[in-house]
């Protein structure tokens, strides 16, 4: 009977679906998938949202990246990218703050100081030429950082309208993170459509940036994989887990190889 | 004359000690490996275009790459039940299929070069070489090689770049494919032929 339902889970391995079947039961919602299989209990409606993410990929988002890509002056794409991420200064110095780390939290309030000043509003990074490096940290990360398992695991999968690929971890790091945000704080005091306005307007020269920085890479994916929302799916969940176990010190290479050994590609 | 050459034999000797010290911090068989490899890789970016480039990149993945191992890995379970000439049709269309992406993935050289940064050598045989793509503009790409001798010399068995696993994603991808396909090996095989036909 147990046979025949883990069954339905062919792909998945069955001594580890059976594991974390038993954790399931036992631990409640906590499972420790690793990077083999991706959580995707909501599947279904992940790759309904996919496919409308697409479409509106498609017909709006990706020629706006493209032309911005290929006509908008260099100097004015490296100036708007610098001044999205100078607004996101803050929010990585409250962060750093959360993760242990006020040194790194002071270097990133200098940096931002100094950008928005010097910098003109962001838009150059003076910063980095005078040897103040940059980061950037959200409080995904932070969540990832004290979570006391594989980063792999960001809790179930899930696609957000508009926003693309993210996770329970990476989805209520981003929630936090624009609850915390100074300047949104800011703009919604000051009246409601004052706070939509910025926020709109940020997210939408967020996403021509970002989209025209993933061009060639979503291309690329799409292009050599027979199935994109499994391939995206895969790319992200390794690529933010990366970033997570870089910033877990204690886990340094040998513990990551230790780590590979262990998922035993090959059987 | 036979002591000047004998002394000469001495310097030569002295400067050849002097040389085969490390020019960087890895070295070793594993490193070689990913260097030979990056050199080829560039030399056929320089030189060659289309379907010469593609048989050049597919030259470099059947003699540095066990590509047998990364086919393995990337079918999953899904390996055990196949009939070897199942196998052999597998590896034939994912290995056009990778040698295409190649070919098409490099445009015109724009002045990349490689550098093995660190090598770390496991006991059971695994190495893995980490190494930066330098680019003429913008960010350096980090790129870790896994590089294993699984009976044919030491063979490279996965790429990560940027943290992100080819056999990893190709994994996901084509287990996906199969699940999605009524768990049928033959038609994610079916897709890559058609996908190589193109």
């Amino acid at each position: 009977m147990v046979e025949r339902f883990l069954n339905v889970f062919a792909p998945v391995r069955r001594p580890a679906l059976a594991v974390a079947a038993a954790a399931a039961l036992l631990g409640g919602c906590s499972r420790d998938t690793g990077a083999n299989e991706v959580w995707d209990p909501l599947e279904g409606a992940n790759r309904f949202v996919f496919s409308i993410n697409r479409a509106v990929d498609t017909i709006a988002i990706r020629p706006v990246a493209v032309l911005y890509r290929d006509w908008m002056p260099a100097p004015a794409q490296r100036g708007l990218h610098n001044a999205l991420e100078n607004l996101g200064e803050p929010v990585t110095a409250i962060a750093e703050v959360v993760q242990g780390d006020p040194r790194r939290a002071g270097t990133t309030l200098a940096r931002f100081v100094v950008n928005s000043t010097i910098g003109v509003a962001g838009l150059f990074d003076v910063a980095t030429a005078i040897g103040l490096t940059k980061t950037k940290e959200g409080f995904g990360n932070t969540i990832g950082y004290y979570a006391g398992v594989e980063p792999e695991n960001g809790g179930f999968y899930i696609v957000l309208p508009m926003i693309g690929p993210s996770n329970a971890r990476d989805g209520v790091g981003l929630a936090i993170d624009a609850s915390v945000d100074p300047f949104s704080i800011v703009a919604f005091s000051i009246s409601s459509s004052a706070g939509w306005i910025y926020a709109g307007a940020r997210f939408g020269a967020t996403v021509i940036d970002t989209r025209s920085r993933t061009l060639y890479a979503l291309d690329d994916l799409e292009r050599n994989s027979v199935d994109y929302y499994a391939a995206l799916r895969s790319a992200y969940t390794q690529q933010r887990a990366e970033i997570i176990r870089q910033k877990r010190e204690k886990t340094g290479p040998r513990a990551e190889l230790e780590r590979r050994d262990k998922l035993a590609l090959v059987r | 004359m036979q002591f000047a050459s004998r002394r000469a034999f001495f310097y030569a000797a002295a400067a050849a000690a002097v040389l085969a010290v490390p020019a960087h911090a890895a070295d070793g068989p594993a490193a070689q490996l990913i260097e030979k490899v990056a050199g080829e890789v560039i030399e056929l970016i320089k030189t060659t275009q289309g379907a010469q480039r593609e048989a050049g990149i597919r030259s470099v993945l059947e003699r540095y790459f066990d590509l047998t191992y990364m086919g393995r890995a990337a079918l999953a379970t899904h390996w055990d039940g196949t009939t070897p000439a199942q196998r052999d049709r597998f590896l034939k269309a994912a290995i056009s299929a990778e040698a295409r992406a190649y070919a098409e993935r490099f445009g015109q050289y724009g002045g990349q070069t490689l550098a093995v940064t660190s090598v770390s050598n496991r006991a059971n045989g695994v190495f893995v070489v980490a190494s930066k793509l330098n680019q003429s503009n913008g960010q350096p790409i980090a790129i870790q090689w896994e590089v294993r001798d699984s009976g044919q010399g030491l063979r490279i068995t996965d790429v990560k770049i940027e943290g992100v696993s080819m056999v990893m994603t190709r994994r996901s991808d084509f287990n996906s494919y199969i699940q999605n396909n009524g768990g049928k090996v033959d038609a994610l095989i079916g897709e890559l032929e058609r996908r190589a036909g193109r």
